[in-house]
Parts: structure tokens; sequence; C-alpha cells
């Protein structure tokens, strides 16, 4: 894996729903080695504001074609930024950076949950878990029915999907946490439970995933998110807290507390959710 | 001259010879290895590495990082590997590259700073070690830190101390958050500091007006980047006039122009950091940058814009 900082061209934009934006990226060098689950740290604008990179998750690769997706929400002044910028334009890029989703061999079964945006970084990895020949099932979480992403994509590779509109708009009522416990009671009776569950979405719902996922005794990951700085381990300033002996020995005489700081960027931002100390922040 | 006469950009900072004045802002280089997919660490003037203390630090819970306009706050808390490991797992690798390494030291008592620069010099015939940075201005940690660089009097007894326990180079890190910069800077001076570098972060906040919760768990940061330039120039400019030792420059400098603002104002050397964060072959084009505004203007040293302000 060689980490890259290129400028890549913006080959098509699309606003897939309000306020969420597909970009295609002729970029062969990261389609050639991106794995699921890595992001791209992209400089939004051209000048000093805003000053920082933004995290992105890889969306979709064509290592043939030699592009890459990306499907991000506008946020704040960088995605608003990234989303106003124009066919054509060359966007600077740090990647592929991170660690990635892992899918063992033996898994004939798995599971993705998306919240929100968070299905975005889920697609790369129902594609290669598709293409072993696994049961794909994805679940997807969203607010209302017009902010439901990439439903038919998922159907169209072969998956099985379910979604969750919290105000019941479409399908299921509720939150895709409680989808996904409803699911797996039903699974549990008929096909049997999947072998490994994947989420990415807000905090809560990687919590709560990895909580069922630990009492139904299932492997879970869930990627990360946290304010980032360098996206290269350098800074220190994306950490998680993930459970850990710490050999700190400087806590003025009491025992380590049980975690340590994880760099989401670059120890991430995939960790195994029975993993993460889901604590107060 | 001649145009393909390529000019000077050599200096001299605390004894310590570098090819040319472009360092690595300490806490945005990691510890170099980072940096090696984007740039070739034998094109730096010197590294500067992330601060270290005797034992390792945990480092502040997160969110630490908010940006801000044209800046952003940090509040990592001198989360590092402490000494031992950095003896053991960083600094071999660093012994491939014709580069200086200074290490940035922090302590919670001055027998801390003194262990480390001991324990420092004891491993430098073996390791690549050029010179320590005192960070005596560091604004994220509760004891020590920013307390010894606020006052003069703690300044130079810090400095005195440290002087006294090593031969190594001692560069001390001075902080913007202080009535009169000159003063602290003096301190050092006749302490014993071989140089002084400046500007550490300046202490400040952000707010989420929504939650009404501070952006940052620590609440305050440090403010660096562009925004910060301004200040950091300034307080260049009043210590070069004040002190006879070499002044290493930061603040904001994100392109060549900014790192020669800084050389005119009498820094002999400057410091690339949050921009590393952005770009990270940020020291590298400041290096080019700074030859071809040389050969542009027929300078033949670069230390010739040292102080060559006009008022």
């Amino acid at each position: 894996m060689t980490i890259l900082n290129l400028k890549i061209k913006i080959l098509s934009r699309k606003e897939v729903t309000p306020n969420i934006y597909l970009l295609s990226l002729a970029a062969p060098a990261i389609a050639q080695q991106a794995l699921p689950g890595q992001f791209l740290h992209i400089k939004c604008s051209k000048d000093n504001y805003p000053l920082l990179r933004r995290p992105i998750s890889i969306h979709r690769v064509n290592p043939q074609k030699g592009e890459i997706q990306i499907l991000f929400q506008v946020a704040g002044e960088g995605t608003k930024l990234l989303a106003e910028r124009p066919v054509g334009d060359d966007l600077d890029i740090i990647g592929p950076l991170g660690n990635s989703f892992k899918l063992y061999p033996e898994s004939k079964k798995v599971m993705l949950i998306g919240g929100g945006i968070g299905v975005a970084a889920l697609l790369a990895l129902g594609e290669e878990a598709i293409r072993q020949g696994k049961e794909v099932q994805v679940l997807i979480g969203a607010l209302n029915k017009e902010l439901v992403l990439a439903e038919e994509i998922f159907s169209d590779l072969g998956a099985k999907v379910e979604v969750a509109t919290n105000d019941g708009s479409y399908r299921y009522k509720g939150l895709v946490t409680e989808l996904l416990e409803k699911i797996l009671e039903e699974e549990a009776l008929a096909t049997g439970l999947p072998h490994q569950i994947f989420a990415c979405g807000p905090r809560p719902l990687l919590k709560k995933v990895s909580e069922i996922a630990f009492q139904k005794n299932i492997d879970s990951q869930v990627s990360m998110e946290e304010r980032m700085g360098c996206g290269i381990g350098a800074c220190l300033g994306c950490v998680c807290k993930i459970k850990g002996e710490d050999q700190n020995n400087n806590n003025n005489g009491l025992p380590p507390p049980p975690y340590i700081y994880k760099r989401v960027c670059i120890d991430g931002p995939i960790f195994r959710g029975n993993e993460v100390v889901w604590d107060d922040q | 001259m001649i145009n393909n006469n390529k000019p000077n950009l050599a200096v001299e900072i605390a004894g310590i010879k570098l090819k040319n004045p472009v360092l690595t802002a300490s806490g945005t280089f990691g510890y170099g290895q980072e940096f090696t997919p984007f740039l070739d660490l034998n094109k730096l003037g010197a590294i500067v590495l992330k601060g270290i203390t005797l034992k390792p630090r945990r480092g502040n819970p997160p969110p630490r990082i908010i940006e801000t306009p044209s800046g952003m706050l940090n509040a990592i808390g001198l989360q590092n590997v402490g000494v031992e490991a950095l003896i053991r797992e960083k600094l071999p690798y660093l012994q491939r590259f014709n580069t200086p390494v200074i290490i940035n030291i922090s302590g919670d008592t001055r027998e801390e700073y003194i262990e480390l620069a001991r324990r420092l010099e004891e491993v430098s015939p073996e390791l690549p070690i050029s010179a320590l940075e005192v960070n005596i201005s560091c604004p994220n940690v509760q004891k020590g830190g920013l307390a010894w660089g606020i006052d003069a009097s703690a300044t130079y007894e810090l400095v005195n101390c440290l002087r006294k326990a090593t031969t190594l180079p001692l560069i001390v890190k001075l902080t913007p958050n202080v009535t009169n910069i000159k003063i602290i800077a003096q301190a050092a001076e006749e302490a014993g500091a071989d140089a002084l570098s400046l500007i550490n972060t300046l202490v400040g906040m952000a707010v989420d007006l929504d939650s009404r919760k501070p952006e940052l768990a620590n609440i305050s940061g440090g403010l660096s980047g562009p925004a910060v330039k301004p200040v950091a120039l300034w307080m260049v400019w009043q210590v070069f006039q004040e002190v006879h030792i070499p002044i290493i420059g930061m603040g904001g400098i994100m392109k060549t122009r900014d790192a020669l603002e800084f050389m005119v104002v009498g820094a002999r050397a400057v410091s690339v950091g949050t921009a590393n964060l952005v770009n990270p072959r940020a020291a590298i084009e400041i290096i080019e940058g700074i030859e071809k505004y040389l050969i542009e203007n027929q300078i033949r040293e670069v230390k010739e814009l040292v102080g060559s302000m006009k008022i």
C-alpha cells in the first residue's frame, strides 16, 4: 500500500438527493489499491479557508476504468465547497488512507448496516463480499424516504436490502438498529445469524450495533469518525478510545485506565465494535 | 551573479549546520517517518520531532482539534510514546538521513526535564540527536508546560538547570501567551539558551452554538495556522531586537513568502507547522521556493535576508 498525494480529475457530479453528492474521479493509482472502508483526505478549498482537508469515504472502486466514486453529504464549509467544484476540476487528495473492513474467508453470510451518509462507506465492501460469493444483507437507515441511499445499487448487486426510515415514510418505521434486532430474531429462527456485521453511521448507531452484535456473539466492525488533522498518523488529532492495557506509568500512582487512544486515520477508521470504549463523548 | 550559480541556503543555528533554513515544527511532523511517502527527509533543514516526555502520555480526550477561520485549535495534550520508546523505536530510523534531528522535550517538573536531557545526551553518540528544543510553552497540559514559559524567573531557572545538565545545544521554545515576550527571551538567553524558537500556539477556544458546548473536550486549545502569522511576525521582530542568539521563527507559514517574511523580521531559520497537516510537501515546496526567490532577486546567501527589514 502506497499513500499518494495526487491531483485527480472530477469526471462527473450528481446531486443524488438534496445535499448529497456523488462524484466520479479519475484515479487509476487509487483504484488499483483501494480497500473497502478506506478514505481519501480531500482539500476542498483552493486557499486557506477552510484550512484542513476533509476525510471522505471511498464509495465505489472501478479498477478496470481507473475510477473511484465518493458519496458525501454537505455538512459544513468544506463539503459545501467540494460539492461546488466543477466537473473537470482537479481535486488535491491524499489516499488511500486507513485500514479496511476485513471479510473473513469462513463468513458465508454478512450484514452491512448504514445510517444516513454512513451507507457511502459500505458499497465497496458489499461489492467485494458478493464477489467472494458471500450472502450479503444490507440494512439502510435514513430519516425519510428521500434520504435513503444506494438501495437500488445494493439490490442490483444481488444483496438483500432492508430499509428503515425514522418517520416511516418508507418500509420499516423506526431506527435501523431496531430493524436489526427484529431481523436477527427472525434470521436466528430461519436461515441462521450472519457471521459478521459491518456498520457505518452516527456514533449512537455504531454503539447500538456493537452491543447487539456482542449479545448475539457476532463479530462486528465499525467505521469510526473524529475530527481529523493530517490523516497520516502524525498529528494525533483524531483519536478514539480503544480498550487495552495502557503502558502509561504516569497516572499519579493510580491504576491506568483500561483504554488507549488510537488514531482513527491510521489505526482505524475500522475498529472491532467490542474494542471501542463507547462512553460519554 | 550568474543565474545558474546556485545560491547558498545554509544557515547555522545553535552550532548546527543546516543545509537550508526550513525546519518542521514539533507536533506537526510526527517522528518524521510518517512523511516519507511524500518527501525526502534529506532535503529538510532539520526535523523537529513530536514533543517527548520521560514517561509515555495518553494525551487529552477527543475532540482534540477544531478548525477555525484560517487556522485550527488543537489540544492533543502531549500524547507521546515516552523517551525510552523514542530511543528504541523512532530515532534509529532517522539515522539513515543526512538531516539534523531536534528533539522537543517537555516535563511536569524541573527534574523531569533534566532527566530527559541527560538520557538523550547519553544516547546521542549513537543516535541522531542534534539539539533539544525545550518546550516551556505547551498550553494543553495541566502541569508544567506553559507555566514555565510565562514567567521570566521560572524560564531562567529551568534553562539554567538544563544548561548545566547537558552539553547538547538548547533551543528554547517561547509562548506568545505573555504580556512581554522580550523579557522571557532575555531570561532564556541569559540562562544559556543557544537559540530560541517562537511562537508556540496562542490559547483560544471554539464554541458550538447549537449545543452550547466547547468544540474541544479540553475546552481550550492552541491556535495555529495562517490566522496567527501577524502575531508571530511581530513577536519574532520584537525578540530579534532584544537577543543575540538565533531565532527559529514560526506561526502560520504556509508558503515561501511567509517563510521569507519571518527571515526579514529576524528569524535565521523557520519552522513549517500546520501547513504539514494540509500539504505534506509544504516544507519542501518552501525550500524550493526560497531558492527560486534568491535566484530571481540575485541574493547569494539566504542569511543576507535575516533581520533585513527596512524601517
